[in-house]
């Protein structure tokens, strides 16, 4: 069961086309990182799931129904957290919450609550004009919580964080959907940020999605070998050999660079060689990591 | 009941906000200007104290600055701070994705704007009563004023006046909730009440939205610098109100970005 379900979603800027057909499914009970460099379009497709800019075409469906249809009844159980901190800079942390209190109609309670989740309970009479950037980030997010909602829309919540505070808010946002059971949809640039918390993963490039899945078959793309690059006592002698076994070889750079190849074609390349009386000074496998799949897959390098 | 939500949502937001604050200065400066001048010629008081009719020289005494000055520029003021609070704190995507209609969002704003206007009519009028009865405990020999307060005539002049600023409100609500900008609806708001100055003794005066409470004063002065217009400007301005707001609220509900 998917909590949000979007559909060949499209949306132009006059002539500049900034989605060009987003499908994205996020399970119900997942934590879904959104990712994309800046300007690949995640913004704009959490604002148009949110009805704060008008779809031009597509659909967009959360807990099952049609957002347009049902955008009150959605709004409900929805909290969201879109680029920087909305908030009243007049008026205190918990004069802010109680504004919102009274639109969701919530226990009041509830306001000294989500204050101790996000740890801000002795801000006091201190107006959030005066909070820092972290604090502000933070009290967003207890505005998100405040009407206990069944999904959370971040958009780059760890901007102006310090890494003491991304760890923190990482570690907040795993207990809410451990404990509390919600579904989150957060959106970052840097995948190194997210990957130690999501379970679901999107990748938005230039408006189209490049990559979705879950967290463990992102990794499995990082188990296939990029390369493998070999040099031995005679390179002209090995080029030869593998080339005669059928092998794409190219010298390159004083040493020789094979495919990609899994760990028994590697075996055999290190047996035909020593086999044929040729020291292997070195036989390296470069593999690769999480961030150059995503850099690959952002780049829309095959 | 959503609506009422919103409304107390509205006006927590307002509560301490430079426009609520505002509208007390705004509505206590006239009253206290008059006090301060009459502590200063106390030598007069006790003959104007006695007069008949000191109430109703008291009431014009005091809208001339309000009708003319304050009830324009602070409708234009106090309507374009607590509109912009959303722009200034980029709250609109916050107060977009509440479970409230668009209608809900617009009209409970407006209906505290409107109450801001109401909350300083309220305190204009404490502040009239205020500065005939304090000179009076503080000059020796002045006694209380003569005559009783003509309730029901102020009352109604207060409604009257009430309903000239509207096409104000409405207007400056309309462009406030279009543009970020703050000097844009202040810009507008503060040529056209420049204008309507410049106008007030042309024939089509009325056809001004923001001239009602300068004509309406100045008429029941008989005063040669406005124009007396050929029809009921207290209904020029409660068709320009509802036009405005309606126009407003079809803007705001087909705006393409929200927030």
């Amino acid at each position: 069961m998917h909590c949000i379900e979007v559909g060949g979603l499209v949306h132009r800027y006059g002539e500049d086309t900034v989605l060009g057909g987003i499908d994205l499914q996020v399970p119900r009970g997942s934590i879904y990182g959104f990712l994309g460099p800046n300007g690949a379009g995640k913004t704009t497709t959490l604002r148009l799931m949110l009805g704060l800019l008008r779809k031009q075409q597509g659909s967009i469906r959360v807990f099952g129904r049609s957002f347009d249809e049902h955008r009150l009844e959605i709004l409900r159980k929805v909290g969201a957290l879109i680029e920087s901190p909305s908030l009243y800079d007049h008026l205190t942390a918990v004069e802010n919450l109680e504004l919102l209190q009274r639109v969701h109609q919530c226990p009041r309670s509830r306001i000294q609550e989500v204050l101790a989740l996000v740890d801000l309970v002795g801000t006091g009479g201190k107006t959030t004009r005066q909070f820092s950037l972290g604090m502000k980030q933070r009290l967003s997010i207890a505005i998100a919580l405040l009407h206990s909602p069944e999904l959370l829309i971040l958009d780059e919540p760890t901007n102006g964080l310090d890494p003491n505070g991304i760890i923190e808010m990482r570690e907040l946002l795993k207990r809410l959907n451990r404990e509390h059971g919600i579904t989150i949809l957060i959106s970052s640039h840097l995948l190194a940020e997210i990957e130690r918390l999501v379970t679901d993963v999107g990748i938005i490039s230039r408006g189209t999605m490049r990559f979705q899945g879950t967290m463990s078959e992102l990794k499995q793309r990082r188990h296939r070998a990029l390369a493998v690059t070999v040099r031995t006592s005679d390179d002209g002698k090995a080029l030869r050999l593998l080339t005669d076994q059928g092998l794409s070889v190219r010298a390159e750079e004083g040493q020789l660079v094979l495919p990609g190849a899994a760990d028994g074609e590697v075996a055999a390349v290190n047996r035909c060689l020593v086999s044929s009386g040729l020291d292997v000074y070195e036989l390296h496998v470069a593999r690769n990591d999480l961030e150059s799949i995503f850099m690959e897959l952002i780049e829309g390098v095959a | 009941m959503s609506f009422v939500h919103s409304l107390q949502s509205e006006w927590l937001k307002q509560r301490k906000s430079l426009a609520s604050w505002m509208v007390l200065l705004g509505a206590f400066f006239t009253p206290a200007v008059i006090i301060v001048a009459r502590l200063l010629h106390g030598e007069g008081l006790p003959a104007l104290y006695a007069a008949d009719g000191f109430w109703t020289l008291l009431w014009r005494n005091s809208w001339e600055s309000a009708a003319i000055f304050f009830l324009p520029m602070g409708g234009i003021l106090a309507t374009t701070l607590m509109t912009q609070l959303e722009y200034k704190n980029n709250a609109w995507k916050l107060v977009h994705v509440l479970p409230l209609s668009l209608a809900t969002l617009y009209f409970s704003k407006l209906a505290i704007i409107l109450l801001t206007l109401a909350r300083f009519f309220l305190l204009f009028n404490v502040g009239i009563y205020l500065s005939a009865v304090i000179p009076a405990l503080l000059v020796s020999g002045v006694p209380y004023p003569k005559g009783p307060i003509p309730f029901t005539r102020f009352l109604g002049e207060n409604l009257l006046f009430f309903v000239d600023c509207l096409p104000i409100v409405a207007l400056q609500y309309l462009i406030s909730l279009r543009s970020r900008n703050f000097l844009v609806p202040i810009g507008f708001g503060f040529l056209l009440w420049v204008g309507t100055l410049a106008a007030l003794s042309w024939r089509w005066n009325f056809l001004i939205p923001y001239a009602y409470t300068m004509i309406d004063y100045l008429r029941a002065g008989n005063s040669s610098k406005v124009a007396t217009p050929l029809v009921d400007i207290h209904l020029m301005a409660g068709g320009y109100f509802l036009l405005f707001t309606v126009a407003g609220y079809w803007l705001f509900s087909t705006q393409k970005e929200k927030g």
